[in-house]
């Protein structure tokens, strides 16, 4: 089969009635199976829209950001008329710092860690392991539930909300405005900025949820992988998603409990009177001076520590989506497994002892910068290895050129240069320049937008037909990709430009300064560009709606992939299969020589011994 | 599908571009001028208005001692039958470009329609100009005129806008948007008053105090340096400060005016007082009914009119007269505070005897400074009345003549809002603080001599009684 | 279609590296003239072209490697047979080596200049420390000592004070202690290459060489690089560097204008 078409039905399953299984579940009413519903699809696919608005919200704050730095001091559409009317319609400098604040944590906090582990892994991991569900049902439901009083939070830390309510005096000028950091005493001293007071409290409120949120799915997702996986699968025969999804889970468990103490310690220490974080003597705004002998570099050792492997968190899943998306969409076997899963976990492991990285010039010991360069620079060898052998599966495959696979090939593409950019940050040396400048924007960006994005919108469009049973519209879909990647590289790739010319990040004006007013025109050539990728979100979100009602229709396995989701029906109905999977191969066996007919080799597909030495003798 | 995604995709676009223009910014108009009634409040709009425009719309009153930029130059020469001029210019002639607004401002073309034109060619080496705006009448030698007026002021705003507008606020009340977060709140220019100045007391600021603050920043509140603003915009801003005050002081002027019969407040104050009184009287000898706040008004209306013809165009007059005069003088020599003596030698004698000028009661400053100088003296435990009125402030402490809470200075810190040098705590003392309970002591309870004993002896608090705490949780990091 | 997007991938990548070429001529790189202006900016400043030719060379390979096999996979013929493979040991191998060697090699030979500029000389007592540099929001405050003395960790009667405004002796290494008034804040010279976070509670020494005189309109820009606040961007201070002469000048200059009583301009 040289291409791929959507197929109504597939040999050796009867019938693709999703109710057509005979596990004899009891009708449940619209709110159980749909809103407080415990079915980990129903969950996945709302993590998943949740998360695409919250994509369009942290992509509009972005573009405020942008929209400022190319047109510094001057009428600012939306925000110009909501907030700043009385004053021209130019932000106020706090506002700025409001809105990249805010847009780091719409994006970090509620939409790439929730679209990974909690989208993605909830849809897949019972799917593509074999179980009927996740181990702890209700757990995977208050997991979403409770993203939504961290949503919540986040607007009122941004200024959004009556006042009464929230406490936060001055709207959303003065919403939360500390940097997705939130380092003290900026954080820590109510006076010292106008997003430091009652705002600042709402936003680590609202990473607690979340914190809580990823604790219950990590839990579940560690739980359901290493109980519920259905006979055959064993663990070297599980998807690298499933291994990117497990290995994260375990990242989450150790890490964030760090997180969520220091997160306590700091809100202690804004409401209790402690003094953790806030050294004796200081005077900010003519307010009382502080007591107490706290140390604010204690915060950004615990905040690092948690939110280093969290760039993992936001990473791996996304590596282990593209690695199986890759294989599908070249025809072809995995190109070494057991290095991808192997390298995955020297990710994990190395990722816990790195986070000092962030600290070079933070005033933190200097002998300690060596340690931390080695263990940061040796981070990238297992990267280096996953990118070679995603260059190797691609090696001599037949390549569908479709909108999954261009997302794909993106995803490798811009990890490479995210990768590259990192060995410059990890040098110490090095660092001690470009640290805090627009060359670490550029640096995440690539890694987080280019990388992780680019491989969620192939997955979006990989797995869709699985979650409704129709097609994402190809042609839309590779218009949606190209727009992105010529807005995402006209915007981002300049960046590491700016950095070398020493432009430091979270500036309302860099302009003032002589040795960068030359930028501007650069800068307002990087709007437009990021402008062009917001605008070019909507054909995503407007192909998704769309083809929910009106796609193509298709039936179990319309990429002819080898996963188990694939057996199941589209979508698959409560209890997923139709009956209880049995595993007989790894999930990449594209091109088997022991089949003859067709290229790939499903993971239940039972091969009989001599029809495998008939075929493999040729 | 496709189609429709492009429809999509183009709309979008449109409509961002489509974003270009926003609201503009207006002065806003403070709580007394919006307090008068209709009528008259509408009269103060448009002489604001008139006479001072709007943020985007500069209108340069030219009575003002406000430099509102521009060269003047002087004909020397009359050549091409009146079409072209050669000029001597008085300062920067590098503004004399194509297209830069031109005025006449003496000879026979002033007060007529070609006035006003703008520069159509000029040769900077032989210094010839030629101009649009009609030849007729044709200028003289010795006629005056000045290329690109009002562009200091333009600057003045941009560089405002800019650096100062978001604290500040538009129209200099000290209430932009970031204002409300700050302590000390930012200055409101609208009273005219600053506090930090080198003249006498009811003087206004020089230029070169304005300066002072704007380059080296207020120590101890959010006011930054804006030591590297460049000399044209620093400048052009301090005329623009300058203008927004007078643009204040003279819409205050005339509501303080006019206040007293159109207040709406105090017209509707009376109406409910005289009504009490003619209650509590019901029943005992009957006075006359008092008319009702909406009568008052209407009667208040009539003679708002009449007043309007007869009064206000002197009151508009001698407003801006009042004004100008006062900002002027202040840049004379005789406002600026010279001290009469040498700084006294600063030794342990000097400093005692400003010790005990500093408790004494010619000095009293232990009231509010307190004994020891932390700036908690007994007087910020009172409370205090409002000036002109029987009512209290609320909260304890001192005001300002803002009405806002007041700390009187910590002198141990060694933070000198209004300057270090031994001159400026000297002006500090000697005309006090504009604008706040620091009074002056020059000329009156202190001689020159015993004010610098008071300043060698405030300046050595911060030496003497340093706290040592705070230095004590300061550890220097080591690597070694 | 396929080789179109073979040749679009290969195409991203081309015009990535000319912008990267191009970027110097443009000034989208390194501050001022583009040279450090300091020994050990230098020294860095060396670190990063290395780093940049070797990466250079990666992305080069990578992308010719991916671009190599995109067109591959995309001109496949029906006919022909997909390579099945589950991947190489030996390929693994070398592709685990390699780049280790590599990594290894660029983290020891960083190894050095930190050590030496941030370890080994990293003492106050051997450098002197001109000035006392207190970031503040937004504004940075400097304190000198009086001519001939040291500085002292508390302010003295006979200090200097600028705002602002960082005059330091050029030619050799001179220190600052870098403390803040309030929040975090970063002293960041970008043409000297130098940086360090200003913590609350920390009086931290921060010293560097300036290589060639920089007064007046040549000076440099000191700039914070640490979110402080609203007022983050406002932090604009200017370093010039001068001959010990020219300083000492200076220095009397400004103490001559901060204990002036007014007096004497009457006189005149």
């Amino acid at each position: 089969m040289s291409t791929l078409h959507p197929t109504l039905d597939h040999a050796g399953h009867a019938g693709d009635d999703a109710h057509g299984h005979g596990h004899g579940h009891h009708e449940l009413s619209f709110i159980q199976k749909y809103v407080f519903s415990t079915d980990h699809k129903v969950i996945g696919i709302q993590f998943l829209i949740t998360t695409m608005l919250m994509l369009m919200v942290g992509g509009a704050l972005a573009l405020g950001v942008r929209w400022q730095l190319a047109r510094p001091w001057e009428y600012m559409p939306i925000a110009g008329d909501l907030t700043f009317a009385r004053d021209g319609g130019q932000i106020s400098p706090e506002y700025y710092t409001m809105l990249f604040t805010m847009h780091a944590t719409v994006m970090i906090f509620l939409v790439i860690i929730p679209v990974l582990a909690g989208a993605f892994g909830n849809f897949l991991i019972p799917l593509m392991i074999g179980a009927d569900d996740m181990a702890f049902p209700t757990l995977n439901m208050l997991s979403y539930w409770f993203m939504w009083p961290a949503i919540l939070f986040f607007a009122f830390a941004a200024g959004i909300g009556p006042e009464w309510l929230t406490g936060v005096v001055g709207g959303m000028d003065a919403g939360t405005a500390q940097g997705w950091t939130s380092y003290p005493l900026l954080s820590a001293v109510k006076t010292s900025a106008p997003g430091s007071a009652m705002a600042q409290t709402w936003w680590l409120m609202a990473v607690t949820f979340v914190g809580v949120s990823s604790m219950m799915g990590s839990v579940n997702y560690m739980t359901t992988i290493i109980n519920m996986r259905a006979p055959g699968m064993t663990l070297f025969r599980m998807p690298l998603t499933i291994w990117a999804m497990f290995i994260t889970a375990i990242l989450q468990a150790f890490a964030l409990p760090v997180l969520t103490a220091a997160g306590f310690m700091l809100v202690a220490d804004r409401l209790l009177g402690t003094c953790f974080f806030i050294p004796a003597g200081i005077v900010i705004n003519n307010a009382a001076p502080t007591i107490g002998g706290g140390q604010t570099l204690l915060w950004q050792h615990l905040f690092w520590f948690y939110s280093h492997p969290a760039v993992y968190i936001m990473l791996l899943p996304a590596m282990g989506m593209v690695s199986d998306m890759l294989a599908c969409m070249c025809r072809k076997p995995i190109f070494g497994y057991k290095p991808m899963v192997y390298s995955m976990a020297a990710i994990a492991g190395l990722g816990f002892i790195v986070w000092g990285h962030h600290m070079f010039i933070s005033g933190m010991n200097p002998a300690l910068g060596m340690t931390f360069m080695v263990s940061t620079i040796m981070i990238a060898l297992p990267s280096a290895i996953k990118t070679f052998n995603w260059i190797g599966t691609i090696w001599g495959g037949r390549l569908q050129f479709n909108g999954v696979m261009l997302n794909c090939i993106a995803f490798v593409s811009m990890f490479i240069i995210g990768g590259l950019s990192g060995i410059f940050m990890a040098a110490v040396p090095v660092d001690i320049y470009i640290h805090d400048t627009y060359f670490i924007v550029a640096h995440f960006h690539y890694v987080l937008f280019g990388s992780t994005l680019f491989g969620v919108f192939a997955g979006i469009q990989f797995w869709f037909p699985k979650m409704w049973g129709r097609m994402m519209n190809d042609t839309v879909a590779k218009f949606h990709f190209v727009l992105t990647f010529i807005g995402f590289n006209v915007t981002f790739f300049p960046m590491h430009m700016l950095g070398v010319a020493g432009m430091p990040r979270r500036y309302a004006d860099p302009y003032h300064f002589e040795y960068l007013s030359h930028l501007l025109p650069l800068n307002q050539v990087m709007t437009a560009a990021a402008v062009l990728m917001g605008v070019a979100q909507f054909l995503l979100l407007g192909n998704f709606a769309y083809s929910m009602f009106f796609g193509e229709k298709c039936g179990r396995n319309p990429w002819n992939a080898n996963g188990l989701e694939w057996t199941a029906p589209s979508p698959p109905g409560h209890g997923n299969f139709d009956v209880l999977p049995v595993v007989y191969h790894g999930p990449y066996e594209y091109s088997s020589p022991i089949v003859k007919d067709k290229d790939y080799l499903m993971q239940t597909e039972y091969v009989p011994l001599a029809q495998r030495q008939t075929n493999a003798g040729h | 599908m496709q189609r429709s995604c492009c429809y999509l995709a183009v709309g979008l676009t449109v409509l961002v571009a489509g974003c270009g223009k926003g609201p503009q910014a207006e002065f806003s108009l403070r709580e007394e001028t919006t307090d008068l009634i209709p009528e008259a409040q509408k009269v103060v709009k448009t002489t604001l208005k008139e006479k001072f425009g709007s943020p985007h719309e500069l209108i340069a009153w030219q009575r003002f001692p406000v430099n509102y930029g521009g060269v003047k130059g002087s004909v020397t020469e009359v050549a091409a039958e009146g079409k072209s001029v050669v000029v001597e210019w008085d300062g920067d002639a590098t503004q004399v470009a194509k297209d830069a607004p031109l005025i006449w401002v003496s000879g026979a073309r002033t007060g007529e329609k070609t006035s006003v034109g703008s520069v159509a060619t000029y040769d900077a080496a032989k210094k010839e100009l030629t101009w649009t705006g009609g030849s007729d009448p044709a200028p003289v030698a010795g006629d005056k005129l000045v290329i690109g007026f009002g562009k200091s002021l333009q600057t003045g705003r941009a560089v405002y806008m800019k650096n100062c507008m978001h604290c500040h606020g538009v129209s200099g009340d000290g209430n932009g948007p970031t204002a409300q977060y700050l302590n000390p709140l930012p200055r409101d220019y609208r009273s005219g008053v600053f506090k930090f100045t080198s003249t006498l007391g009811p003087e206004k600021p020089t230029r070169d105090d304005l300066n002072r603050v704007i380059k080296y920043g207020i120590p101890g509140t959010y006011m930054p340096s804006f030591l590297w603003l460049g000399d044209k915009e620093t400048e052009s801003v301090i005329e623009y400060i300058r203008w927004l005050a007078i643009r204040g002081e003279f819409e205050s002027r005339v509501d303080n005016d006019l206040a007293g019969d159109f207040s709406q407040k105090t017209i509707e104050a009376a109406a409910a007082k005289a009504k009490a009184n003619y209650d509590a009287a019901k029943g005992k000898e009957k006075p006359e009914k008092p008319q009702s706040a909406a009568a008052a008004k209407s009667a208040a209306k009539d003679k708002f009119a009449e007043y309007l013809k007869s009064d206000v165009p002197e009151l508009i007059d001698g407003s801006a007269k009042f004004i100008a005069e006062a900002w002027a003088h202040s840049e004379e020599a005789e406002s600026l505070i010279v001290p009469s003596v040498a700084r006294v030698t600063d030794d342990a004698a000097s400093r005692e005897r400003g010790r005990r000028l500093y408790l004494s009661d010619k000095g009293k400053c232990y009231t509010c400074h307190g004994i020891q100088g932390r700036g908690d003296g007994a007087a910020t435990e009172d409370f205090w009345k409002k000036p002109g009125s029987e009512e209290y402030y609320t909260k304890r402490g001192l005001h300002d003549t803002w009405g806002k809470p007041l700390q009187p200075r910590n002198l141990t810190l060694g933070q000198y809002r209004g300057g270090r040098r031994p001159v400026d705590i000297f002006r500090r003392i000697y005309a006090g603080i504009k604008g706040t309970p620091m009074p002056g002591f020059g000329r009156t309870a202190l001689k020159d001599e015993e004010i610098w004993d008071v300043v060698n002896f405030v300046m050595s608090l911060q030496y003497e009684s340093t706290p040592t705490k705070a230095k004590a949780a300061e550890h220097v990091v080591h690597s070694k | 279609m396929g080789r179109f997007w073979a040749i679009f991938f290969v195409a991203t990548a081309v015009i990535a590296v000319a912008v990267s070429w191009f970027s110097p001529a443009l000034h989208w790189w390194f501050p001022g003239d583009g040279k450090a202006h300091s020994n050990l900016g230098l020294r860095i400043d060396d670190l990063f072209h290395l780093i940049l030719v070797i990466v250079s060379i990666t992305f080069i390979g990578t992308h010719a490697a991916l671009g190599y096999v995109l067109w591959r996979g995309a001109t496949i013929k029906p006919e022909d047979k997909v390579l099945f493979s589950h991947g190489s040991h030996s390929l693994e191998v070398i592709w685990t080596i390699v780049p280790a060697g590599i990594l290894l090699f660029i983290a020891l030979y960083q190894m050095d200049v930190w050590a030496k500029y941030r370890v080994k000389s990293f003492s106050p007592a051997e450098t002197e420390a001109v000035a006392e540099v207190t970031a503040r929001q937004f504004e940075w405050r400097i304190r000198y000592p009086a001519r001939g003395k040291k500085l002292q960790p508390t302010p003295q009667p006979d200090d200097v004070y600028t705002v602002n405004e960082l005059h330091v002796p050029t030619g050799r290494p001179v220190s600052i202690s870098l403390r803040t008034e309030d929040v975090q804040h970063s002293f960041f010279v970008p043409e000297l290459r130098v940086k360090q976070d200003a913590v609350p509670g920390l009086v931290i020494p921060v010293w560097f060489d300036v290589i060639d005189r920089r007064t007046g309109k040549n000076a440099m820009e000191l700039v914070c690089a640490e979110l402080c606040g609203w007022g983050h961007y406002k932090m604009k201070a200017r370093v010039f560097a001068e001959s010990d002469e020219e300083f000492e000048q200076w220095r009397e200059k400004i103490a001559g204008e901060q204990f002036d009583d007014g007096f004497k301009k009457a006189a005149e």
